[in-house]
């Protein structure tokens, strides 16, 4: 069926196709103008501090999307990095001091016994809907926070779990009871998933508490328009005065808008805060840092002090790893600094307890943590998991296979996994990594022959919250000496017992039970273009408030 | 890409070549001519080399790269092609060609599965369709446009979540898509097989309907679908590896094709081999897949 | 006539309806309920508060019940609630969809645009490698993996060029691009179908009759050819229209647009499954409503279909 006929308009029907190639080569030229990773955009210096420039809209490009915004729920960055300059807490933690500082409650204290707790809220804060912040909207949030709210189907706060009530007393005070001492209770209110909201948003159903548009907060910024699963602009409340104590900004935010979207794509994060699309990007990847440098923007790694180390958590109950004698030959048979060098960079530190260094009450580990696979393989032996004929080690008929999930938020989560599947293959165990699986997540973090989770929980103080619930999501399973040990940290009338509690529960969680394997301290690593300027609180959350941007 | 969406695009291009084709040249084409003159045909040889040592590596992949595919030399991360690693290395050192060559099995097991699925229950139901009379074939074509009204790759979605992703889920998840388009070829040929003389002439000297099914109609009405399991093989190659982009491939070390592609992709803008050659073979695989369909296309008609 | 068009709108309403119900026992494999997995974001949830959510949301009847309930439903317009999110699901569906209509309505232009126009060249260019260049183009566009052209494109011209954003804000490049990238995928099949119909429609006696007459071959293509290849490619098209609502996921992805294919992946990933059941009936209520409308303009293109056409559209060719 030949079909010859020569035309005469032959010309522009041609150039269609070479429209087409064209865009074909130009996709192809493109990936070796990508290999060489050339990029000059902003100035080779660093971020110059002069004064803070006034007004400009900020930025700000998170991992995923966000449908659920209820502040309890917040225990995911994605949320509590924007709902930290949203919601005001009662109190701070500074990072720079170590110490909790006045936010809403400029005062605040503690019965020596840690079972009763006053608040002293500051005057004339208001909600951005105009009702005041007082003493009984105060004691509203407390409630939701510590029992829940029935109605909405909002479960109490877990850092809340001690909480029996709270009253107003006189024109400004809110005094909390609790069942049992409890000497984190504070440092728990200055918690990002602590947030106080106005009392009509505590009223909504569950839809509405989740919903962005309708939470009102005394926040710097507030609410503005919303692009479902696109972008969330905040403006910034004029009226903001009421800064935690050691915030270097006093008043109103600097900026006039700060802009949320979305960058669920990794590579192209560093390119994104390099031709300054954003101000500033979560989740660079290691791989990009040095490019990021190079360009003269910032890379910008926000310590988790408010977070444990990131860590396996290990579910026990299905019986492969109930001997203490596997946890710790898995331990020790992580080499940190090999994965440090291959798949992190120089903003991360390896992991010596499963609290982070800067955290109060840290104590080092690292002689119990260092890679020791002989000892592994010799735990393991006394164990009685024996070598199979696949290099897999087995015992009563059954095989040394674990799994680990994790969220897909942390990039580097992933292949830090990859790496510590090809050191326990030395050792007979066999990992199966479905980290960053956030589908076979919702399922496994509440399935306990799921053997690992791969996490980093906020934890503020003592580990009670983190692995003492029976459901706590790390373990799922109640460890009955550990929960002695948490009661009796909590109850600690002094900070010197206090901390030697804490110190005894890093022992407990990573050498003697190991029930945590601990790989690198939690760091939120952020791409800044060279004109931004920017810190984060001890939960790794952008301060906007106190952020600027440098003039054109 | 190619999630389910497109699938049914190739598949129909196929399929509906076939028809028009079929029905225009019925009467005319001299068979065993043609057959002769594809298989003496340079471009049939071309094509089916190159599928041969893709074979080859599926097949004994050591003989082809002797590099450890799972286990990498953390040193040796993210070097560019060259001499010694053809694809340079991944980001925790392993040699891409060796994780290219030894992911061909799993590779081609798990599309080929897909593909299977959909030849065995698209043929049952298409034969159904075009032999078992009026009603049947009614029933039968209500069935297929279920299959076709629910996007495809939303039940691969739901059948990966519901069994852990690997081979037989993914396998499944993008087979059952795939019923859809083999059903609708082998109707349609059976059909025309059907209404053919000889045919007629077997069922008047007394044969019964399945040595007539199986003597007759399914050998001759073979080409089309053998030309279709070529190219749904290329498509299901790409089906999954948009699984692994949109987070639903096989857990690593599993070195995957697609999910080669999906993963490297993270360092698209630091180390562009990872996605891209890779990639490249994909692509390639599936052209002459393609290629491989229109041949056997026309070895096999009648 | 008018049997004819009641009886494919009783075909289509009960596609739908299948459809329907076979997602419905499908996303019942799924190993958990939207429900715990909607509460456990921090920690496993107690049984109390799950028992009373599921209640709420009417989990806790039997299946038989649920999928009677969720059927009535959808006769007084109450698509169900999406868990992850706490809308109702058409709210939820609807704050998108219309995202997801203009970037498949455009591919799908685009495509045909870009189909036809690479026939045509194929078909009328003079030079025999130009013409073989142009005819092996659709099976490259249909191997070359979406997301993959859509990153590299992203990559090229935003980031290395600067010329398009990488978020959709608006501007022309953040809605052309997904386009493109979109079309050329979707433009390969029907390209290739085309090109097959118009050599069929070639080989026929009237084109030699135009030719001896003195037509130019462009003339002949333009307006003879193509009206009598386009059924085969309008079949095609009418079964890509279905799918290529669900297809824009990949590009959404990729190019962190909103539109159905977030919803799609976020209902699958928290086993939302009142949101499930709402994309299905939607994508199978498009698919349906696409190829009835194909069903009825084919015997405008072809009077001869009518008569023979007892079966659908797609089966109409085997006639």
């Amino acid at each position: 069926m030949g079909n010859t006929n020569p035309p005469a308009k032959r010309r522009t029907r041609a150039s269609l196709s070479i429209k087409i190639l064209t865009v074909f080569s130009v996709a192809t030229l493109a990936l070796g103008a990508c290999g060489s990773g050339a990029q000059t955009t902003g100035n080779a210096s660093g971020p110059v501090s002069t004064e803070p420039v006034q007004g400009g809209t900020f930025v700000y490009a998170e991992v995923a999307p966000i449908n659920n915004w209820q502040t309890q729920a917040a225990r995911f960055y994605e949320k509590s990095n924007v709902l930290n300059s949203v919601l005001d807490r009662l109190t701070y933690f500074d990072t720079e001091s170590g110490k909790l500082v006045g936010w809403i409650a400029s005062e605040f204290s503690a019965s020596k016994d840690q079972t009763e707790f006053t608040f002293t809220i500051r005057d004339g804060v208001t909600f951005s809907d105009g009702t005041p912040l007082d003493a009984k909207a105060v004691k509203e949030n407390l409630d939701a926070l510590g029992l829940g709210i029935k109605d909405a189907q909002v479960a109490p706060n877990v850092d809340f779990a001690s909480y029996k009530s709270a009253k107003v007393v006189g024109k400004n005070q809110v005094k909390v009871a609790l069942k049992a001492p409890d000497a984190n209770f504070l440092r728990a209110t200055s918690s990002v998933t602590a947030g106080l909201v106005s009392p009509a948003t505590l009223k909504l159903d569950n839809a509405g508490q989740s919903a962005i548009a309708k939470i009102v907060g005394s926040g710097p910024f507030v609410f503005e328009s919303e692009k479902t699963d696109e972008e969330v602009t905040f403006a910034k409340r004029a009226d903001y005065k009421w800064a935690p104590e050691t915030a270097p900004n006093q008043g109103a935010a600097y900026l006039d808008k700060l802009v949320v979207k979305y960058l669920p794509e990794v590579a192209h994060r560093a390119g994104a805060v390099q031709t300054g699309q954003v101000d500033l990007v979560r989740g660079l990847q290691p791989v990009d840092e040095q490019a990021l440098k190079g360009s003269g923007d910032q890379v910008l790694p926000a310590q988790g002090v408010d977070l444990t180390t990131n860590m396996a958590a290990v579910r026990i109950s299905n019986g492969k790893l109930a001997d203490a004698k596997v946890r710790q030959a898995l331990q020790v048979g992580i080499d940190r600094q090999s994965i440090k060098d291959t798949v992190l960079s120089d903003s991360y530190v390896i992991a010596d307890s499963v609290l982070n260094h800067a955290a109060p009450g840290f104590i080092d580990l690292s002689a119990d943590l260092a890679y020791n696979p002989e000892k592994s393989k010799a735990l393991l032996d006394e164990a009685g998991w024996v070598v199979g004929a696949d290099g897999v080690r087995e015992k009563d008929g059954k095989k040394l296979e674990l799994t680990i999930t994790s969220s897909n938020n942390s990039v580097v989560i992933k292949p830090a996994f990859e790496l510590i599947e090809q050191q326990w293959r030395e050792i007979g165990v066999k990992l199966i990594n479905r980290a960053a699986d956030n589908t076979f997540l919702a399922t496994a973090m509440i399935d306990k022959n799921i053997e690992f989770f791969g996490t980093r929980q906020f934890a503020y103080g003592g580990l009670g919250p983190v692995f003492g619930p029976a459901n706590n999501t790390q373990t799922l399973n109640a460890d009955t000496e550990l929960n002695a040990l948490f009661a009796k940290e909590r109850a600690a009338t002094s900070e010197a017992e206090h901390k030697e509690l804490v110190a005894e529960e890093q022992r407990q969680l990573v050498t003697e039970k190991a029930l945590s394997l601990v790989l690198w301290d939690e760091v939120q690593v952020y791409g800044g273009n060279s004109d931004a300027h920017v810190e984060f609180t001890s939960g790794t959350a952008p301060i906007f408030q106190g952020a600027w941007k440098t003039g054109e | 890409m190619s999630i389910k969406l497109d699938e049914p695009l190739t598949r129909f291009a196929v399929q509906d070549t076939v028809q028009v084709v079929d029905t225009i040249e019925v009467d005319e084409v001299a068979a065993p001519k043609k057959k002769a003159g594809a298989l003496r045909s340079p471009a049939f040889w071309l094509t089916c080399a190159p599928l041969a040592m893709v074979l080859g590596w599926a097949l004994f992949p050591t003989l082809f790269s002797g590099f450890d595919p799972i286990s990498g030399v953390p040193a040796q991360k993210f070097q560019a092609p060259g001499a010694e690693h053809w694809f340079g290395t991944d980001h925790l050192g392993r040699d891409v060609f060796a994780r290219v060559v030894h992911g061909t099995s799993q590779t081609l097991l798990t599309a080929g599965l897909a593909v299977s699925i959909g030849l065995v229950v698209g043929t049952g139901l298409g034969l159904l369709a075009a032999t078992a009379g009026r009603a049947a074939d009614a029933v039968t074509m209500r069935l297929i446009d279920v299959l076709l009204a629910v996007p495809g790759f939303l039940v691969s979605l739901i059948i990966v979540t519901a069994f852990a992703p690997g081979p037989i889920s993914l396998g499944i998840g993008v087979g059952i898509a795939s019923i859809a388009s083999f059903a609708r070829v082998v109707r349609s040929e059976v059909l025309r097989v059907r209404s053919l003389d000889y045919v007629e002439a077997a069922f008047m000297n007394g044969g019964t309907y399945w040595s007539v099914v199986f003597k007759h109609i399914l050998p001759n009405s073979c080409g089309p679908v053998l030309a279709l399991l070529a190219v749904d093989l290329g498509v299901a190659i790409l089906a999954i590896s948009g699984l692994g982009f949109l987070g639903f491939g096989s857990p690593p070390p599993t070195p995957e094709w697609g999910l080669l592609i999906a993963e490297g992709r993270q360092y698209l803008a630091s180390a562009w081999w990872l996605t891209t050659l890779p990639g490249l073979v994909i692509v390639a695989v599936v052209i002459l897949l393609a290629g491989l369909g229109r041949q056997l296309h026309k070895i096999f008609r009648f | 006539m008018a049997a004819y068009i009641a009886r494919r709108i009783g075909q289509a309403l009960l596609v739908i309806w299948l459809a329907y119900t076979l997602v419905f026992l499908a996303v019942q494999l799924l190993p958990n309920d939207p429900v715990t997995i909607f509460l456990s974001a921090d920690a496993a949830a107690d049984p109390a508060t799950i028992a009373a959510m599921k209640a709420q949301y009417g989990y806790d009847q039997p299946l038989i019940v649920q999928y009677f309930s969720q059927l009535a439903g959808l006769f007084t317009g109450d698509f169900g609630y999406s868990l992850a999110s706490g809308q109702p699901v058409a709210e939820r569906i609807g704050a998108v969809v219309g995202s997801t209509l203009v970037l498949a309505s455009s591919a799908f232009v685009t495509a045909v645009v870009f189909a036809v126009g690479l026939v045509a060249s194929a078909t009328l260019a003079r030079k025999t490698w130009l013409k073989r260049l142009v005819i092996n183009l659709p099976p490259l566009f249909a191997a070359v993996p979406v997301f993959w052209l859509g990153l590299v494109l992203l990559q090229l011209l935003s980031i290395q060029l600067g010329i398009m954003s990488l978020f959709p804000d608006g501007s022309f490049a953040s809605i052309a691009v997904p386009v493109l990238v979109l079309a050329i995928h979707v433009s390969a099949p029907i390209a290739q179908v085309l090109l097959k119909s118009v050599d069929n429609v070639h080989a026929q006696p009237f084109v030699d009759v135009l030719r001896a007459k003195g037509a130019s071959p462009s003339w002949i293509f333009f307006r003879h050819t193509l009206k009598n290849a386009a059924a085969p490619a309008m079949t095609i098209s009418g079964i890509t229209v279905g799918t290529l609502l669900a297809g824009s996921v990949i590009t959404e992805t990729v190019f962190a647009r909103s539109g159905l294919g977030q919803v799609v992946l976020q209902s699958v990933t928290a086993q939302d499954v009142a949101l499930v059941q709402g994309l299905v009936l939607l994508t199978a209520t498009a698919f349906v409503v696409v190829n009835l409308v194909v069903d009825l303009l084919y015997p405008l293109l072809d009077p001869r279909i009518l008569k023979s056409g007892t079966h659908g559209a797609p089966r109409a060719l085997v006639a």
